[in-house]
């Protein structure tokens, strides 16, 4: 009963931040609809230069949707989103410059080696001295050795750290990640957490992830998403992990009953 | 300058993967040599003459080899789910298209460099070398029709389930004009001298290629941004 109020106190989905920093993500009323089924319900939350977001929330409540969004992906049904202080509506391409994406499918061509997937998507973001980015990164996600090799011959694992050099390719200021640990071993974890605590201070992050320890002790900010709804959203400092989690699996539960 | 350099970057990734992987050329080569194949044997059987119909026989296996190129256009992106990570980078969606049509165009011409000369031995008695360059292009005036518009639409059916079966249905139609002007200039080229009358005709087919090709060019180009999306 306690929590039910608790959900019903969030169900105007209106988070303010009330952080010192720049807010470097503004969301404002998104609403999104696939023909008659509207997936997100005016959902707000603003984010600052630096912080990291945790979404969690039960499968189909809207979460990919929302990081598709904010990247450029999908178009808003309604509802102002600025990102680094650009308008979505405007000309989405500078905002594209500023994202680096990270999925747990790895968006690279298996007929392609890693040198090549990574030199054909610096050549579309530009970078400047990509020659050496490259090498940069494939030393960073121990992948130098393999640079010759297809991708069809890569494990999952090493797919996903190829993965996590594509998307850091032009050095973004801003990461989006959905489900990255997602069929990961532990060596490829290890190097996916190393990565984004070097890049932690400079960078603002969102994270979709199903896995609770994970997305808590990485974020500075969680937020659970249920039918398109924020029903949960905390700064760390003030988040109870055991009240989060019965908040969580309360949720789960009952999308699942 | 930035923009040619992002076509080209998507341009030579196709180039490499169907070196590499060989599917598009290799299904495209083994359909037009077995319609020319199935051609001889049908036609041979009366002994006709085909050089008059050189010109509709032609682009009869040509269309149909487009159709089976083309449908793959986006096998990659799609089969691999690289699409989304082309989406995500800052290029205009326009410059995809460009990108899509110039590969489209190179395959749809190899497989042509291939044929012609083997279609001309076996069903055209008459040498049409002095007017080479008059058909070379009416041929590639007739490849940027079908490309540019075949590019769009396989684009438009690339998240359809009956993606296989709704190109042609959408395309056919819509190159018409083209294949009319494809066939009426190879024709007239292959099928021996001809008078005033054809003359004008070769030329009139030009200009509406020249007109088509514009059309097709400039209108996908501007709409992409909305097929390529959602």
């Amino acid at each position: 009963m306690e929590l039910e109020n608790h959900l019903t106190k969030l169900k105007d989905n209106d988070i303010k931040n009330e952080g010192a920093g720049t807010v470097e993500i503004s969301v404002k009323d998104l609403v999104k609809s696939f023909g008659r089924r509207t997936v997100l319900h005016k959902i707000s939350f603003d984010l600052n230069k630096g912080d990291f977001l945790s979404i969690f929330g039960p499968n189909g409540a809207g979460k990919t949707t929302t990081l598709k969004i904010l990247s450029t992906l999908i178009a808003p049904t309604s509802g102002e989103i600025t990102v680094s202080g650009i308008k979505l509506t405007d000309d989405p391409t500078p905002i594209r410059q500023k994202i680096g994406f990270i999925s747990h499918n790895p968006l690279l061509y298996h007929d392609l080696n890693a040198l090549e997937n990574l030199q054909f998507y610096g050549a579309l973001y530009q970078v400047p001295d990509l020659n050496k980015r490259i090498d940069e990164l494939l030393e960073r996600v121990e992948l130098s050795h393999r640079r010759y090799d297809l991708i069809r011959g890569y494990s999952k694992g090493m797919m996903q750290r190829l993965s996590i050099a594509r998307a850091l390719l032009h050095k973004p200021s801003i990461l989006f990640l959905d489900e990255p640990h997602s069929g990961l071993d532990p060596h490829a974890v290890d190097i996916l957490d190393g990565l984004l605590d070097d890049i932690r201070p400079e960078h603002t992050f969102i994270m979709i992830t199903h896995n609770l320890g994970k997305g808590l002790s990485l974020c500075s900010a969680a937020m659970i998403l249920d039918g398109g709804n924020i029903v949960f959203y905390k700064d760390k400092a003030a988040l109870n992990v055991d009240e989060f989690e019965q908040t969580y699996r309360f949720i789960v539960k009952g999308e699942n009953e | 300058m930035s923009s040619l350099k992002q076509i080209w970057a998507i341009l030579k990734k196709d180039i490499v993967l169907e070196l590499r992987t060989k599917e598009m050329l290799i299904s495209m080569f083994l359909f037009v040599m077995l319609t020319m194949i199935i051609f001889n044997y049908s036609f041979s059987a009366e002994r006709n003459d085909l050089t008059k119909f050189g010109g509709g026989l032609l682009w009869l296996a040509f269309t149909f080899t487009s159709l089976l190129g083309l449908n793959r256009s986006f096998v990659h992106e799609k089969d691999e789910d690289c699409m989304d990570g082309l989406l995500l980078s800052p290029i205009d969606r326009s410059l995809i298209y460009a990108a899509k049509v110039l590969s489209n165009l190179i395959f749809l011409s190899i497989i042509e460099i291939i044929a012609i000369p083997i279609f001309s031995v076996f069903f055209i008695k008459y040498d049409y070398t002095p007017k080479l360059g008059l058909f070379i292009i009416g041929v590639i005036l007739s490849n940027i029709g079908i490309a540019s518009i075949g590019t769009f639409l396989a684009t438009m059916a690339i998240n359809t389930k009956t993606r296989d079966l709704l190109l042609p249905i959408l395309m056919l139609p819509l190159i018409v004009p083209a294949l009319w002007a494809a066939v009426t200039i190879s024709g007239a080229i292959m099928g021996g001298p001809y008078g005033h009358n054809i003359a004008v005709d070769v030329s009139n087919a030009l200009k509406l290629l020249v007109f088509y090709d514009i059309v097709f060019l400039v209108v996908p180009y501007g709409l992409y941004d909305f097929v390529i999306g959602e």
